[in-house]
């Protein structure tokens, strides 16, 4: 099976395989194994026997025979390459690989036990899906793909940051962190209080879990509340306090005059006494006297992988039927991402009620991007965009060391790593959460989301490699590798949510409840052929039929004004249809009405891409069309 | 009361001023006052307040905005604070204390809760047992729909009232008359079978309708011997026919065990002899299959007190597993399931199917109902939707008036199956949102509709008790037999209930509908190319499914003598064995071809496919509204997309009528002739006024109807085919004008058309529990509970 991207024929030119031929990835020459007479034990159609290629990208499986059935992994996606079955084995097919992979799925292969093919095929898949244990390059590097846009681009913290409006009065810029002395898993600039010096910072360092101090991620354009993310304060079991620290979050809360600053600590109240015992802890109330400690019960990295472990247990290969929705609820996952989701909800309350607030757990690496991100989300349209959104992984993800390497584990052979953990994933899903209760208010679909998660793990693009911003620099990241964001902005069109309405000043409150939280099945059960697999949406797909057909229209109106337009009997008519045809193109997404270019009002960066940016489109094809009827 | 009720029958039992409705929220603050009235039609509440939060609703023609149907009404609960108590009432009783609420529990699932703080004691005490009473009527001629229906008699000479509308309604087969069945039998092109009469009078069975259809080789003289023979006198009836010929049959259990073999024998020959391929009768026993009425009855109840009676909050841990202890999600799927099994049947097999039971007059209804949906797209439009109930519900003789317990009778005859028929249709509704004609709001209001006791199509068991009852009735207010006499609207008459504007929220933008074939006979025809589209999909898909799984793995289907066959994987514990029932794999095989919103609709079975229905089951609940989200936002943005390609159509049948008629039409007379050229900057909006070419909008019904195209109905001016009007938002005024004019209105929810607000959960709208709020009486026991405490 594909992975989404050859499936969406996003790109294809590049990477369909076009029977057993063509091998290439732009130039560069791909290793190829090729083997025969392998079964592939379907758990769905059985066995079937047929090729297995491999490459230093992918694992490409064909069934011989008429109904051909076709598997596509990219190596990235495999995190076990288990071998069953021995020499001396008995019975079909018991003899083979086993393959565990990232993406919901497991894969199992039967292979003759005469020969050497199985030590063959297994030493081959171990080397290319795990090249980091073998001291090979991740296929990132390796890939020269090309595409119109270059991803690297979408995001330059300073131009977010002043789209946010800052410096401001109360924050500045500091770029203390340019050579990542001060925390190594911090960005290099970094938005702090006005009022803290450059030694303040350096003091506030000492006080919090890998010096992962306190700054700005967000601030409110009206009334200048903060978001402000962090890692746990190290009190330790004595109940150390520390002045700099305190007055720190001081200059936070009077930045706006906030008269209670909230910290919000991620995790469930247990866990963050727990963590006094290793030096952590939370802000005492007696040392921040003008803070309020929310606890919001998040619970951690291990939990969160064990729930997702039983929820592929009742999806896959066949979904539980028996029990389903008790079955679901024992796994907890989307208990968890209601957790999530609700606390995100209450960060963004308190900041657009005018509070700041201060959010971290223990490392701020992992459920403070979780809560921040989605806060953010929340809040400001702009990361509702398309781009606004890349921009928002960037910021909030990449730049702020969400440790990606560890979480996802990729290259690496280490399948049983306590570290790997699907948090990314989790967030995701309430996006996902979010897009379904508000349909209208994200400029991106579906797909979207699913080809990030792909990518997350299929490792061809550079965008999630590595734990932080210090390791990508000391690689050459963005020099070596393509940016996902390439590949997604050099063709926006499959990303676009037709239904998308622009409402900017609009906070988007999700209701986390059970009532309507869903599983998302068309990512978690889209490996089971039962299921019909559709391309996008069908309601996205039956709108833009009717938009191509209001174009259709449009055109067609268009035509016979210009074919009417001298006889001065139907001008009255006329100037009349071109304040509708107006109107109508003012409903109408730029991409369905053929307009050329526009610079996004947001970015200053591409010219030369299609954008969205209704505003302009509109005054455009209003122009266009008076043209037209003259 | 006004002139406007009096007409149509409804008089004021008792009143009471100074009542406060609560609206739940954390204080009282929010609560209306007003008078609460009982008449013997509704439970009202008159108030000059207007609820917090609300700008929007839909005007419902017989009931305002905090009314109740007496018939809607479940249970009445008194409650007296001070000493705690609280009773309820059923027909009849005493009431011993001076209550200081009343708490209403409606069939549709609201709550409504009134205080009588500043109300007299006596008169608050009447009224409830007032409300009690009359909820539960001892003399079904005391349903309101007699009155209403004798009204409508007696006003008829002048103009008319009641608004009744001789459009809608009367477009719908009702199939009490030769000339539907005939209709329907050339429609399905079931050229073997034949419409019969024998039951004319309602002499032969007293349940089955005048007029149906059974196999041109069986005879009225066996027919009429037959009947004895089986439950109820019920002659197998005919429902649909294939396009290949295939038939589905409904019939009830044959009582006579002696007769048994011999008469099965003979009516499966019968309908083999009515099939092209004489090919065999598969007979389906739904009673062994499915769940019975009262299970049903049951998991509803079980998920009502989920969803609406459990304090939201405390209920949100155990959410998935009280849905799945309710049972009411297995039981949508059993059905679901069944009948996908008979569509296999049907069309995979080509083989007649008998739904067996033995009354025939419940599971059948659904499942003869959920076959012809899934394979007929004419039943998906919204008159093939109505005519189909018409047929499979009413004039089976479903016995609504019991199921409906409108009397209060026998709570065992209580059951939502027509609810739970209607969550099916909802279930392939969400999985093929573009294959109906109708929307969600459709399905909701047609089941508050049964709640309405004026309606022809939920009042009585069978066509035989409409007769006998409305006879009586007419006997009784001495009005003169005959056709005319009693007449009570069917609930297709829509204008009943709502204006012609609300009725657009039944519409769904996203339908793709061949309306003109299926109105002429050509449903066959459309079938037909139903079939080949099939099979042509499957030669030429698109690139772009090549390539990706849908071709891959999904598509291949295990051959005989394939590979797959002779492998048998058995690895311990690995691989399971692919063991696929046939039908199971006829399902897999359409699932891996592109859906056809006009073709066959197979319902994704997986649990982890089908949903709760939200807008039904969740609409009255205060948390669980997502203020401007949900599927409506989806559905606003739509229409007014759909609205503006009406508004292009008709702007191109205006140029294609030709310029005259361009010249003379509205557009052109209220624009401005001086402006000879549009100014070359961006358009100065013809600002408040309505656009010219907006007003232009004969958006025809269906648009494809061939038409006489020069005049622009002006009736229809005012009115589109969609409740959301592009007209109805400001034209982009400057050039810098964003899509602020088209965002989602505010008074949207994922509650919409419905709102919550002023109907009464647990818990209050900001959280505070309902408990704090009843200050004595401070047990708030479920309705189970409740009912049986006697005080």
């Amino acid at each position: 099976m594909p992975c989404l991207c050859s499936q969406s024929g996003v790109a294809k030119s590049v990477f369909d395989f076009s029977e057993d031929v063509g091998w290439n990835l732009q130039g560069l020459r791909l290793k190829v194994s090729g083997y025969k007479d392998i079964i592939y034990i379907c758990p769905f159609n059985g066995a079937l026997k047929g090729k297995v290629f491999i490459t230093n990208y992918r694992l490409y499986f064909k069934s011989d025979g008429d109904h051909v059935v076709v598997l596509d992994v990219p190596l990235g996606a495999i995190s076990r390459v288990e071998k069953m079955g021995g020499a001396s084995s008995r019975g079909e097919n018991s003899y083979g690989l086993d393959i565990t992979c990232k993406d919901m799925r497991n894969l199992r292969f039967a292979l003759k036990q005469e020969g050497h093919s199985r030590r063959d095929i297994f030493e081959i898949l171990f080397r290319y899906a795990f090249p980091l244990s073998h001291g090979l390059q991740l296929f990132a590097f390796l890939s020269q793909e090309k595409f119109e846009e270059n991803g690297w681009h979408v995001y330059k913290p300073m131009e977010e940051f002043r789209r946010q409006g800052l410096p401001t009065e109360k924050w500045r810029i500091s770029f203390l962190n340019e050579d990542y002395k001060l925390c190594d898993t911090y960005p290099t600039i970094l938005v702090v209080p006005f009022k803290a010096t450059e030694d303040d910072l350096q003091k506030v360092a000492t006080f919090r879990s890998r010096c992962r101090i306190p700054v700005l991620s967000w601030i409110h354009k009206d009334n200048q509340a903060v978001i402000v993310r962090c890692s746990q304060p190290l009190v330790g079991m004595s109940g150390k306090r520390n002045k700099d620290d305190e007055r720190y979050l001081e200059l936070i809360r009077e930045a706006n005059s906030t008269p209670k600053l909230t910290i919000f600590d991620a995790r469930p109240n247990v866990n963050a006494v727990a963590n006094k015992a290793t030096g952590g802890g939370y802000e005492g109330d007696d040392a921040y006297q003008n803070a309020e400690l929310v606890f919001l019960d998040i619970h951690n990295i291990h939990v969160m992988r064990e729930s997702l472990k039983k929820l592929k247990d009742i999806v896959y290969p066949n979904v539980e039927e028996a029990h389903w929705l008790s079955s679901l609820e024992s796994t907890h996952w989307l208990e968890h991402i209601k957790l999530v989701l609700s606390g995100a909800i209450q960060v963004a309350d308190k900041v657009s009620s005018g509070s700041s607030v201060v959010v971290h757990c223990s490392d701020g690496w992992d459920r403070t991007a979780q809560l921040t991100s989605l806060a953010m989300l929340m809040l400001d349209s702009h990361y509702r965009t398309l781009r606004g959104f890349q921009v928002l992984l960037e910021k909030e993800w990449i730049s702020f060391g969400h440790k990606f390497a560890s979480r996802i584990g990729h290259g690496d052979k280490n399948h049983a790593d306590q570290d790997r953990s699907p948090i990314f994933l989790q967030f995701i899903d309430c996006v996902w959460q979010m897009t379904k209760q508000f349909p209208t208010a994200f400029e991106f679909n579906e797909r979207l989301l699913m080809v990030i998660l792909d990518h997350l793990f299929s490792c061809r693009f550079g965008t999630f490699l590595y734990n932080c911003e210090s390791v990508r620099d000391s690689n050459h990241l963005r020099l070596k590798t393509v940016s996902l964001w390439s590949l997604v902005n050099s063709d926006t069109s499959s990303y676009i949510n037709p239904f998308y309405t622009e409402e900017s000043s609009r906070v988007l409150y999700p209701v986390a409840s059970m009532r309507h939280l869903e599983l998302w099945v068309t990512y978690y059960i889209r490996w089971n052929p039962r299921i019909r697999q559709q391309q996008q949406s069908p309601v996205e797909q039956r709108y833009r039929e009717l938009l191509a057909l209001r174009d259709q229209y449009l055109k067609k109106l268009q035509e016979l004004q210009l074919s009417d337009s001298s006889p001065s009997a139907h001008l009255s008519n006329s100037s009349a249809s071109s304040a509708f045809l107006c109107h109508a193109a003012h409903h109408a997404p730029a991409h369905a009405l053929l307009i050329h270019q526009h610079t996004h009002t947001h970015t200053h960066t591409h010219t030369h891409t299609h954008t969205h940016t209704h505003s302009l489109a509109h005054s455009h094809v209003r122009l266009q069309m008076f043209m037209y009827i003259r | 009361m006004v002139g406007e009720e009096e007409k149509r029958g409804e008089i004021v039992v008792n009143e009471v001023n100074f009542v406060r409705k609560c609206i739940g929220v954390d204080s009282s603050q929010d609560d209306l006052w007003g008078k609460l009235i009982c008449t013997n039609f509704k439970v009202s509440f008159v108030t000059h307040n207007s609820l917090p939060q609300q700008n929007f609703r839909y005007v419902h023609r017989l009931l305002g905005e905090h009314d109740v149907p007496l018939a809607c009404v479940e249970q009445v609960v008194t409650v007296n604070d001070a000493k705690g108590k609280q009773k309820v009432l059923g027909s009849n009783q005493k009431l011993k204390f001076n209550p200081t609420e009343l708490i209403l529990y409606c069939k549709d699932l609201r709550i409504l809760r009134f205080r009588f703080d500043q109300a007299g004691p006596e008169g608050a005490k009447k009224v409830c047992l007032a409300i009690a009473h009359y909820s539960q009527p001892a003399d079904p001629q005391l349903l309101f729909g007699f009155e209403y229906a004798g009204s409508r008699y007696y006003n008829s000479s002048g103009e008319r009232v009641n608004g009744v509308d001789p459009g809608g309604g009367q477009q719908t087969a009702l199939f009490d008359r030769p000339s539907d069945w005939d209709r329907e039998i050339k429609r399905t092109g079931a050229s073997e079978w034949r419409v019969c009469s024998v039951n004319e009078g309602y002499v032969v069975s007293p349940s089955l309708p005048e007029y149906f259809v059974v196999p041109a080789s069986l005879a009225d003289q066996d027919l009429k011997q037959y009947a004895c023979s089986f439950t109820g006198q019920r002659i197998p009836l005919w429902c649909w026919n294939h396009p290949n010929g295939s038939a589905l049959v409904r019939m009830s259990s044959i009582s006579d065990p002696q007769q048994q073999r011999k008469l099965d024998q003979r009516i499966c020959t019968a309908i083999t002899k009515s099939h092209p391929q004489r090919s065999d009768v598969l007979k389906s026993d739904l009673d062994k299959q499915l769940p019975n009425i009262q299970e049903v009855q049951a998991a509803l109840l079980k998920l009502r007190q989920a969803c609406v009676i459990e304090p939201f909050e405390e209920s949100e841990e155990k959410w998935l597993s009280s849905l799945e202890a309710s049972r009411w999600m297995d039981y949508v799927r059993a059905f679901l399931k069944h009948a996908v099994e008979v569509v296999y049947s049907l069309e995979g097999k080509h083989t007649s199917v008998i739904l067996l039971e033995e009354e025939d007059r419940d599971l059948s209804c659904v499942v003869a109902c959920l076959v012809q949906l899934m394979l007929d797209p004419h039943c998906r439009s919204l008159l093939g939707f109505q005519a189909l109930v018409q047929k499979e519900w009413v004039m089976a003789g479903h016995r609504f008036l019991d199921r409906c317990n409108h009397l209060k009778k026998n709570d065992k005859e209580e059951s939502p199956l027509f609810l739970l028929f209607l969550d099916c249709v909802w279930q392939l509704l969400n999985q093929y949102p573009s294959a109906f004609e109708f929307s969600e709001t459709y399905l909701t209001v047609l089941s508050d509709s049964m709640w309405v006791p004026v309606f022809s199509t939920f009042l009585f068991n069978c066509p035989k008790q409409r007769a006998d009852y409305s006879r009586d009735f007419a006997r009784s207010r001495s009005i003169p037999l005959g056709d005319q006499a009693l007449r009570f609207p069917p609930v297709w008459d829509w204008s009943q209930q709502f204006s012609p504007k609300d009725q657009t929220l039944f519409n769904n933008p996203l339908y793709v509908g061949k309306s003109a074939t299926c109105v002429q006979n050509g449903a066959v025809k459309s079938f037909k190319r139903t079939k080949k589209s099939y099979s042509s999909t499957l030669r030429g898909l698109p690139p772009a499914l090549r390539n990706g799984q849908l071709l891959s793995e999904v598509d291949t289907l295990p051959r005989r003598n394939s590979l797959v066959l002779r492998l048998r994987p058995e690895l311990g514990g690995g691989a399971r064995e692919p063991c696929e029932s046939p039908c199971e794999r006829f399902m897999r095989e359409r699932f891996s071809r592109p859906a056809e919103p006009q073709g066959t609709l197979l319902p994704q079975l997986l649990p982890s496919h089908l949903a709760l229905w939200r807008l039904y089951f969740l609409r009255w609940v205060p948390e669980a509204r997502i203020p401007r989200g949900g599927p409506p936002a989806a559905y606003h943005k739509l229409s007014l997309l759909v609205d503006e390609i009406h508004t292009l159509q008709s702007r191109l049948r205006n140029y294609s009528s030709g310029p005259h008629n361009a010249t003379s039409s509205p557009s052109a007379l209220t624009s401005t002739p001086s402006s000879r050229r549009p100014p070359p900057v961006p358009a100065p909006a013809p600002a408040p006024a309505p656009s010219p070419i907006l007003a232009l909008v004969p958006a025809p019904k269906p648009p494809q109807r061939p038409q006489s195209l020069s005049q622009p109905d002006q009736q229809q001016q005012h009115q589109g085919r969609m409740y959301f009007r592009v007209s109805s938002l400001a034209l982009p005024g400057s050039g810098s004008g964003s899509g602020s004019g088209s965002g989602t209105p505010d008074y949207l929810s994922s509650s919409f058309p419905f709102s919550p607000v002023g109907n009464l959960c647990r818990r209050g709208l900001l959280g505070t529990p309902l408990s704090k709020l009843l200050s004595g009486a401070r047990i708030w026991l479920s309705t189970e509970t409740l009912a049986n405490e006697t005080l």
